[in-house]
């Protein structure tokens, strides 16, 4: 997944101008388009899964059972 | 004809104006300041199923159950400062897995559940500030979290760099946490009445605008966490009290134009010294309807090997140092699937989504033997936010 990614970085890459990038800035292109669900949801998964991370530095715990 | 170039200006300003609102690596990390406050408020539900009879002995086969409100409130402070506030709330109720024995008769492994009902109510409340400069931003958060038996203060550090082109942002994050642990005594004995743990860990990024409708990111993070790592709760449970975590994650974002509708893909491969590595597939299609909705299925595959200490069932002869039957930490894979729906009506958003996941052993890419406690869950949520313009 990731080798397919750089793939695509190193042959794909165009000059996108800065009036050129209106749908870039839309919501439904965003990282994380809704930050509470998406808090919510990495918590979640972080407390039934021996994993956790990957979007950022990690915070701190919480004694979920 | 000055005044057509005057508005050639303002036109391609606007222009210019929407790009620099580009995430850096999340959107709450946005390149320009938020132009209008925004509030928000959500409830979700969480919802274990209950283990089935067969799994378990005699005792309770209720899981937990988890109410959760949140609040959200992003601000401008001025042309290059923001704040935002994020506050959560969580009741929870239920029983979890004490230890893992088997049965008599069929040698079967069977869960022993925790026999009184936990009930605890969690608090967090994180503040993040955050600067912006013309090729970049620069931001503070500081996270404490209190519930009955657990007390977490983080903070962290990040910043963002785009390129001179604005074409790539290089991202990176530090953060530091001090846990405590204070077991709440029920009738079962806990492995500590006291303990701390911390963690420190760091994050770098490199996000890319690869066409007119395509996004793509890499990062790398190192996590270290030291202390007690044991859960309390858990019959015999012991791990070591270090652990060393890394990940490396990538996300691809596409805007399809005829579609009216975008693709997101992310992936984190993750690796740590108690020998676990897992890989996440998350894959979500966000459709516009019309031009104030948007419906966005989505199915994430999680996949994990097991804790080199893991054992399915509890054993007394054991004389290892470390052991834990924690689900948790066995071989297994998950499927979630789910759905959100966003409406806009004038400067008022509602949304609502549900997912359902679902875990088996033999969904894994590694191989072990099945934990009995293993987990399907339901989660749900409506949210409502609102924007002062």
């Amino acid at each position: 997944m990731t080798g397919i990614l750089l793939v695509i970085v190193i042959c794909g890459c165009e000059t996108v101008q800065p009036w050129e990038r209106g749908i870039l800035s839309k919501d439904e292109m965003q990282w994380q388009p809704n930050v509470m669900e998406s808090r919510l949801r990495n918590q979640v998964y972080a407390s039934k899964e021996a994993s956790s991370g990957g979007t950022g530095a990690a915070g701190g715990g919480c004694g979920c059972n | 004809m000055a005044s057509r170039k005057d508005d050639l200006n303002k036109t391609l300003a606007a222009l210019t104006s929407s790009a620099f609102l580009l995430p850096a690596y999340q959107s709450a990390m946005a390149d320009a300041p938020p132009e209008f406050t925004e509030i928000g408020m959500r409830y979700s539900k969480y919802k274990e199923d209950d283990l089935s009879a067969k799994k378990v002995f005699g005792g309770r086969s209720q899981r937990m159950d988890i109410d959760v409100a949140q609040f959200h409130l992003l601000a401008p402070v001025s042309d290059d400062w923001s704040v935002a506030l994020d506050v959560g709330w969580e009741d929870m109720s239920g029983a979890s897995p004490w230890f893992v024995g088997e049965s008599i008769e069929a040698g079967d492994p069977k869960v022993v559940m925790s026999g009184a009902s936990i009930e605890d109510t969690r608090t967090e409340v994180s503040v993040t500030t955050r600067y912006y400069f013309d090729s970049g931003t620069a931001g503070v958060n500081f996270t404490y979290s209190d519930e009955d038996d657990y007390e977490s203060k983080s903070i962290s550090l990040d910043g963002s760099l785009n390129s001179e082109d604005g074409l790539t942002t290089y991202s990176a994050s530090l953060s530091a946490s001090d846990d405590d642990i204070t077991p709440t005594q029920g009738s079962y004995p806990t492995n500590t009445l006291s303990a701390t743990k911390d963690i420190r860990s760091a994050w770098i990024g490199v996000s890319r605008i690869i066409s007119k409708r395509a996004l793509v990111r890499f990062g790398l993070s190192y996590t270290y966490r030291d202390g007690y790592l044991t859960d309390p709760y858990k019959y015999k449970d012991s791990r070591p009290d270090e652990r060393k975590e890394w990940t490396a994650s990538a996300g691809y974002r596409h805007f399809f134009a005829e579609q009216n509708a975008a693709l997101h893909v992310d992936y984190r491969y993750f690796d740590d010294d108690w020998d676990i590595a897992s890989q996440t597939l998350d894959v979500a299609w966000i459709q516009n309807v019309g031009q104030d909705i948007t419906v966005a299925p989505f199915i994430r595959y999680y996949t994990q090997d097991k804790a080199k200490f893991f054992s399915v069932v509890i054993n007394d002869d054991n004389d290892s140092d470390y052991f834990s039957d924690d689900y948790r930490l066995s071989s297994f894979g998950a499927f979630s699937y789910g759905l959100r729906v966003n409406y806009e009506i004038g400067n008022w958003s509602i949304n609502a989504d549900a997912e359902r996941y679902q875990t088996d052993e033999s969904w894994g890419l590694y191989s072990g033997e099945e934990a009995p406690a293993l987990v399907d869950t339901w989660r749900y949520g409506v949210g409502l936010s609102y924007a002062f313009k």
